[in-house]
């Protein structure tokens, strides 16, 4: 087998590099006793994801290392958002820099070729994507998920406002086509059969849309009493606005099924989200032990409120510290099993590991955007409805981890 | 000039193979600069020996990695069977896309490619069940070796290091291939090599069809790589990138594109963990390039070359100076 030392002392019997100069390496940015790796977009378009996330890895980091007594230390990793470097910047890290620990990956596509090098190289990967797969088809030993997967979404999101509006009978969806969309709207579609209310119809649209007027004008024509939007990020905040701007609050009820939490609020302003529903992982104003104390250390620490990415990344985080501790060790497997089963106050209240898929048992946010008058601070654009767990069985999700 | 003579290129390469793990910690990144300095080779043939700007590699290049994806993980069929069928792969849509593009000339060329881009993209992300779209092909296996898989990285680049040597040395034989001569003849002056009895389409495409050759077999490669086939392989962008290596390296020898891979993933590699805007510097690149530095970074080597020799540049060297002088030869 070759390896680096054969490969160097096959190279060297040559003859052929004798006078070059020594190896050039980056220092080991791991001084400590643990490291976690944070593969996250640093660079390119969701390089402002990547940088609350990597604040909130900090702040676990810190709480970690007071409570431990030993030297904890984060390592930024940047996926620039693509799954090809993300992967690569992986394996550097697991070859180089020896991190077993890894906490991130903001986009499904990278999260899921993550954790299979991960599960390959003998670590442990807490993220927070929201494709399906990661703990169903595609689950794996090494992987763990945060974040509600879209069956949870929409149960939550949609079940009250069905109670709160019995006289919404049609609705239309304007879905992403990609994977995650899709699972939203079966999700939908299951739902509103279940419910008897009618779907009168979907437009999807690819992942580099920007104008939606077309997709507005077929759902005003199909006359809905709701416009449920199954796209994420800048393209439910785009969808939106253009909504509202075709006078459409005015008239029927707007649903967004998984906003991207304050960072969102902030970039829409308190005109547009007012009176919207938005479905949420995670809400700073939040009432649970966890979450008020890490609300007064990032206001202390950064001087402002938790968005989502950081604080899904200060829990991801947390979690893997707690579980090598638990396991005295930052070796994958022995990570993996603390964390399997593992219960705790999280930023939602209680939650669960469930050991069969991996899967976080989380609240999930129905929000409903507040009039500006009504706002009690900069940040308190909404106020949160309903929460609760809805998750398919192990055996549903299509996880094989047994 | 010495330094662009053919046995001095392979030298370099054979050399650069020799020296990447002196020089980087990671068995990765040294793999993926040895994969991307054959596609950049692959996009020159095109660039800087025929004269057309393909914003069409990235076709080629996911046409590779999702070949590799769905035969590695769907069928039996062993790794070297499978970088021979991405080679063929990549030749046949390599010659549709071609034999299409170049009906036209100039910018619609370009927007052409451009357009191939964007269909085969949108066809991967449309056959997910075959691509996996958005999530891409999980789990591509690397090949083995006397029954052991080569999961560690510097295993890994040996073997990317024997094929990079093996593709190149099959590049610098074709270009100084009577079929490398008239492609810069057909470069210089397409017209005057049509008088004198060229089939200048057949020659066109058969560059396209060696270009998309190599690049299929790289992707095949960097799907093992990195353990995945993702959708970003076939994006735009990918096309993009590759030109950017193209132009940085210097389009007048096919080692510059090696220089030019390296230089870029290096870069992006160095400055993406200090700076979230790196990507204006690589802008800020472009622009000296494009006023000062015309041949790219082989060009800056050349002129260091010929200070320290007291040798001339000749006024224009071009790929020409690998071999004769086709100007010469088209007359």
């Amino acid at each position: 087998m070759t390896n680096r030392r054969n490969f160097l002392r096959y190279t060297a019997a040559l003859g052929a590099t004798t006078a070059l100069p020594g190896i050039i390496g980056r220092a080991y940015a791991a001084t400590g006793a643990m490291t976690v790796g944070i593969p996250v977009p640093i660079s390119g378009a969701f390089a402002a994801n990547g940088k609350f996330a990597s604040m909130g890895a900090i702040i676990a980091a810190e709480e970690a290392a007071a409570n431990l007594g030993v030297d904890v230390s984060t390592l930024d990793l940047d996926t620039e958002g693509k799954p090809a470097t993300a992967v690569r910047r992986v394996q550097d890290g697991i070859a180089q820099d020896g991190v077993k620990l890894f906490a991130g990956g903001i986009l499904s596509s990278e999260s899921l070729a993550m954790g299979k090098e991960i599960e390959r190289g003998g670590g442990v990967f807490m993220t927070t994507a929201g494709a399906d797969e990661i703990t169903g088809s595609d689950c794996n030993s090494a992987t763990f998920r945060w974040s509600v997967p879209t069956f949870g979404a929409i149960e939550q999101t949609l079940r009250p406002i069905i109670d709160a509006i019995p006289d919404a009978k049609r609705w239309y969806t304007i879905t992403p086509q990609y994977v995650f969309g899709e699972g939203l709207l079966n999700a939908t579609t299951n739902l509103l059969a279940e419910k008897g209310l009618e779907h009168v119809g979907n437009s999807y649209h690819s992942l580099t849309e920007k104008e939606f007027s077309g997709y507005i004008t077929n759902a005003i024509a199909a006359k809905p009493d709701v416009l449920l939007l199954l796209n994420f990020g800048s393209q439910s905040s785009d969808t939106l606005r253009q909504a509202i701007s075709f006078g459409l609050k005015e008239r029927m009820t707007i649903v967004i099924a998984w906003a991207s939490g304050l960072e969102q609020f902030e970039g829409l302003g308190a005109d547009v989200c007012e009176g919207v529903y938005f479905g949420a992982q995670y809400w700073h104003n939040v009432d649970a032990p966890l979450n008020n104390a890490l609300r007064a250390k990032v206001r202390e620490k950064y001087d402002i409120n938790p968005n989502y990415s950081l604080a899904g990344s200060y829990i991801c985080t947390k979690l893997l510290l707690d579980a090598a501790a638990k396991a005295g060790t930052t070796d994958g497997p022995a990570v993996a099993a603390a964390l399997s089963g593992m219960a705790y106050d999280g930023l939602t209240g209680p939650e669960t590991i469930r050991a069969e898929d991996h899967q976080v048992m989380k609240d999930y946010y129905l929000l409903k955007g507040k009039a500006k008058a009504d706002m009690q601070d900069a940040d308190d654009y909404a106020e949160v409805i309903s929460a609760g767990q809805s998750f398919l069985s192990p055996a549903d999700s299509g996880c094989k981890l047994g | 000039m010495l330094i662009n003579k053919p046995f001095f290129q392979f030298g370099l390469v054979v050399l650069t193979v020799l020296a990447l793990p002196f020089f980087l910690r990671s068995g990765i990144m040294a793999s993926e600069i040895l994969i991307y300095g054959m596609v950049v080779a692959a996009s020159n043939l095109l660039l800087g020996y025929t004269g057309l700007l393909s914003f069409g590699q990235g076709i080629f290049f996911g046409t590779g990695s999702y070949l590799a994806g769905i035969v590695l993980t769907r069928t039996g069929v062993p790794v070297g069977l499978m970088l021979p069928m991405a080679a063929v792969l990549g030749t046949v849509i390599a010659t549709l896309v071609g034999g299409l593009s170049i009906r036209r000339q100039g910018v619609y060329f370009v927007m052409l490619t451009l357009a191939f881009s964007q269909l085969f993209y949108f066809l991967a992300y449309t056959f997910s069940d075959l691509t996996g779209g958005d999530n891409g092909l999980l789990d591509v296996p690397r090949p083995m070796l006397n029954g052991e898989q080569l999961v560690d990285p510097w295993s890994y680049y040996a073997y990317v290091g024997v094929c990079f040597v093996l593709v190149f040395a099959a590049m610098l034989l074709v270009t100084q291939s009577t079929f490398g001569r008239t492609l810069i003849a057909v470069r210089e002056n397409e017209e005057r090599a049509a008088a004198i009895g060229f089939p200048v389409r057949v020659f066109k495409i058969a560059a396209f069809a060696i270009s998309g050759a190599v690049t299929a077999f790289a992707g095949a490669l960097h799907a093992m790589l990195i353990g995945v086939a993702p959708l970003s392989s076939i994006e735009y962008h990918t096309s993009e990138i590759i030109l950017v290596m193209t132009i940085i390296g210097g389009s007048s020898s096919l080692y510059a594109s090696v220089l030019g891979a390296s230089f870029y993933l290096l870069m992006a590699d160095t400055l993406s963990s200090i700076w979230p805007r790196w990507l204006l510097l690589l802008g800020l690149v472009l622009v000296v390039v494009a006023l000062f530095l015309q041949k790219g970074l082989w060009g800056l080597v050349e002129k260091i070359y010929a200070l320290l020799t007291h040798n001339r540049i000749p006024p224009e060297v071009e790929p020409s100076d690998l071999g004769t002088d086709t100007t010469a030869k088209g007359e």
